[in-house]
């Protein structure tokens, strides 16, 4: 058995001017280039993020500002590639510990200094993507006799994770990341706050057991405002998720337009899941009449809970059972049979409770929709907190906190019955 | 030999009943609450308090409701099999053949669910829901498809959005003496919930084992333990993050970052605690007894049995809570919680919406991208 040669080498090779030549230089060279060019990218961004922290901190530290850089950007660019070579060569580096290989010599040995180094120069040039797509193996392999082999723990003694350059990094890494995010969010007035002015709040614990009885009706009023924004938006988003769930499983749009389709409805339920309810009620607050507050809460908590249902469901449906579907195919039934006997069954009880899901997290919502303006207990609470009013904001927060934890232990009861 | 004592058969037999009952007279309760708000709505209309105004009734209305919608409870569990018989599975009472006139009303098998009793119903009360919504909420299509004048405004300024301010802070808008640029801000943010998770999980972490029934479960103070810690996640996780934010608001200072971290770590707590116990409650005894026999006492089994079970779940959990606190941390500046929100809300009152626009897409980029990271981990890790 030939070892240590790549796979292109060991299959017949077409002749060099056909078709097929090109074809397979295509695919082999995209396939070496790929292999390399992923562990090169999450070395430097490593390294990367290492380097702009530490700048961070210590302008932040020393000047007291924030900035990210200490040096001009083609310097910083040079540095890291420069950093990932070096790291790649002599060592076992984060992006071939991602990729579960390692540098070993092609018979299977340990690299010796020599061909380390030899790596690491022509490294530079192999960088370049046209060599590893060029060549297979890649020049700085070739020359140096090096090659990347899968890693295996077999006749080797684990070492501890101090040992290991990866496990430096990583505490590196995560000790100034917290320096970072320390030297820029807390201050030391702050911190003295935090320890000695507790006793602020209590105007807002006196409330919770002294609630302010004379806005209890007109609360209760507002819960049931947010509790119908929440209901009508989940009701609704079910009506558009349900077929859209359908569009976007992967299983079930086959084909070009079908899969061009799943591409452009699941890209967009992504986008649009990203938008946080609270900034989709600052536009649909805009949009809509000024006195339809609920109303744009109500759409703002549509719009979130359709991307999110969608995704929901259509990740449900990929994983149904396809064997189901074959059988009932097998008896001759057109599609529509097809899902209403295989998909469907499989399907009703788990979209039920990600609806109830949904639904309890759209009470939760709706309450913070509400702060913005969008109506219902949410904007009641605003309102008594930009007036100081602490004993009617405790009062609902009270309110808030009984109908979150109810409809919690309502829902999980309900969901735990449905599974 | 005659009973007196109801079996625990019974006993069970007889709360169902019960607690049917009680979930079809809500159910009719809800009914009524729904033909009082229309009737409100369209008949006593007074404009004043006109949004508020849904339950006003004469003095013997509420006597007469309550047993009205007893007397309709009663009627649906006599007459067929209803909705609370249905939600709770009560079958059928007695074990005897169904007469012709049940198998009518649809207690057998194989008729579609919306001509039974219980599906009626059901499908009643859903209408009712969303007409109840509908007017509660007062849904407009019109006004959707008809935007105001100010949302002609910002959507002529909002394409394209400026990003001038990405990297150069704006003289206008400044936290605290400082200038921020966007970029700052973001930076910023994704610092609040990394710090918020770190805390979070590193509190979670032992707490949970204390949470987990399989640890603690075996003296009564380790139940009273459990208990305690089991309680202390319930509630504190029942209490929204922007509730917590509005207290450290109030406590720290309005628009501390310091404020927003403590409200995210105290729901991170609540929540991944009650998620990590129960992973622990479900881990493979197994290993537990073969360190219990080698002699090992409560650390040990935690250390040698437990954690080497969970801590892929663990970093799972940790890193869909990060993706949450990163959400969270975009808005949590709403209610004096510090972070981009800021200038999201700054921009938004000022009513620049070209900078709005570029806030906007900075925060949908970074959730976008946590997102995705996050999943991908997860399913590396899983």
């Amino acid at each position: 058995m030939l070892s240590g040669y790549p796979e292109a080498y060991l299959k017949e090779r077409p002749r060099w001017m056909s078709l097929d030549a090109v074809a397979d230089f295509f695919y082999f060279g995209f396939r070496n280039l790929r292999k390399y060019l992923s562990i090169v990218l999450l070395d430097m961004g490593a390294i990367g993020i290492l380097w702009l922290l530490m700048n961070y901190v210590i302008i932040r530290l020393s000047t007291g500002r924030i900035g990210y850089a200490l040096v001009p950007w083609w310097v910083f660019g040079l540095g890291v590639v420069e950093a990932a070579a070096l790291w790649e060569s002599f060592g076992r580096s984060f992006g071939h510990r991602v990729a579960r290989v390692e540098l070993r010599r092609t018979d299977g040995g340990e690299p010796t200094a020599t061909q380390r180094i030899l790596h690491w120069l022509l490294w530079h040039v192999s960088v370049l993507p046209i060599f590893p797509l060029l060549f297979i193996p890649s020049p700085h392999e070739r020359v140096s006799g090096l090659e990347l082999r899968p890693f295996t723990m077999e006749g080797r003694t684990p070492k501890p994770w101090w040992r290991t350059s990866t496990g430096i990094y990583v505490a590196w890494l995560t000790g100034v990341a917290l320096l970072a995010a320390i030297s820029v969010t807390v201050s030391w007035e702050d911190l003295v706050r935090l320890f000695t002015k507790a006793g602020t709040t209590a105007k807002f614990w006196r409330s919770f057991f002294s609630p302010d009885t004379s806005i209890i009706l007109k609360t209760i009023r507002d819960l049931i405002v947010t509790v119908f924004m929440a209901m009508t938006a989940t009701s609704f988003a079910v009506l558009v998720a349900v077929p859209l769930s359908f569009l976007a499983a992967r299983n079930l749009m086959r084909g070009v337009v079908g899969r061009l389709i799943y591409t452009v409805i699941r890209g967009m339920m992504s986008i649009i899941r990203s938008i946080e309810p609270v900034v989709w009620a600052i536009f649909f607050l805009v949009w809509v009449r000024v006195d339809l507050t609920p109303f744009a809460g109500v759409l703002a908590l549509f719009v979130h809970s359709v991307s999110d249902l969608t995704k929901l469901y259509a990740e449900r449906l990929e994983s149904i059972d396809p064997g189901l579907i074959e059988a009932i195919a097998a008896t001759g039934a057109n599609r529509l049979q097809i899902l209403r006997y295989a998909v469907i069954p499989q399907i009703v009880n788990p979209y039920i409770s990600f609806t109830l899901y949904r639904w309890d997290i759209n009470i939760r919502m709706a309450t913070v929709v509400g702060v913005v303006g969008g109506g219902g207990i949410g904007q009641a609470l605003f309102f008594y907190l930009t007036g100081n009013l602490w004993r009617q904001a405790g009062t609902v927060m009270l309110f808030i906190i009984a109908l979150v934890w109810a409809i919690d232990y309502l829902s999980a009861r309900l969901r735990a019955k449905l599974a | 030999m005659a009973r007196i004592w109801p079996t625990k058969l019974d006993r069970d037999r007889l709360r169902r009943r019960f607690v049917a009952l009680l979930l079809d007279w809500m159910s009719w309760g809800y009914v009524a609450y729904g033909v009082m708000y229309f009737l409100n709505d369209y008949w006593w209309r007074i404009p004043l308090e006109r949004f508020y105004t849904t339950l006003t009734l004469p003095p013997w209305g509420w006597p007469a409701a309550v047993l009205g919608t007893l007397a309709m409870a009663v009627i649906c569990q006599v007459s067929g099999y209803s909705l609370g018989e249905r939600a709770l599975k009560l079958e059928i009472r007695e074990e005897r053949p169904l007469t012709k006139e049940e198998l009518l009303m649809g207690r057998a098998a194989g008729k579609p669910f919306w001509k039974t009793q219980w599906g009626v119903m059901a499908v009643f009360l859903l209408a009712l829901t969303v007409a109840l919504g509908w007017h509660i909420v007062k849904i407009d299509p019109e006004a959707l498809i008809h935007p105001s004048p100010r949302a002609r405004e910002m959507l002529s300024e909002i394409f394209p959005p400026d990003f001038r301010h990405f990297r150069v802070p704006d003289p206008a808008f400044e936290l605290r003496g400082l200038p921020y640029s966007i970029l700052d801000l973001m930076v910023l943010t994704i610092f609040m919930a990394l710090l918020a998770t770190v805390l979070g999980a590193a509190v979670a972490l032992p707490l949970s084992f204390l949470g987990a029934r399989n640890i603690m479960g075996f003296s009564p103070a380790g139940w009273l333990v459990y208990g305690i810690v089991r309680g202390f996640f319930n509630i504190f996780r029942s209490i929204e993050t922007m509730l917590w934010a509005v207290v450290f608001a109030l406590w720290i200072r309005w628009g501390s970052p310091l404020a927003g971290i403590m409200a995210l770590t105290i729901h991170t707590i609540a929540a991944l605690g009650k998620l990590y116990s129960e992973q622990v409650e479900g881990i493979d005894p197994g290993p537990v007894e073969a360190v219990v026999a080698a002699g090992g006492n409560r650390i040990e089994v935690v250390r040698y049995a437990v954690l080497p079970q969970v801590i892929p779940s663990f970093w799972a959990f940790t890193l869909y809570r990060w993706d949450i606190n990163v959400r969270m941390s975009t808005v949590i500046a709403l209610v004096g919680g510090g972070g981009i929100g800021d200038m999201l809300f700054y921009y938004k009152n000022e009513g620049k919406w070209a900078l709005l626009g570029a806030v906007v897409i900075t925060i949908v980029a970074v959730v976008w991208a946590m997102d995705y990271l996050s999943g991908r981990l997860r399913e590396r890790i899983t």
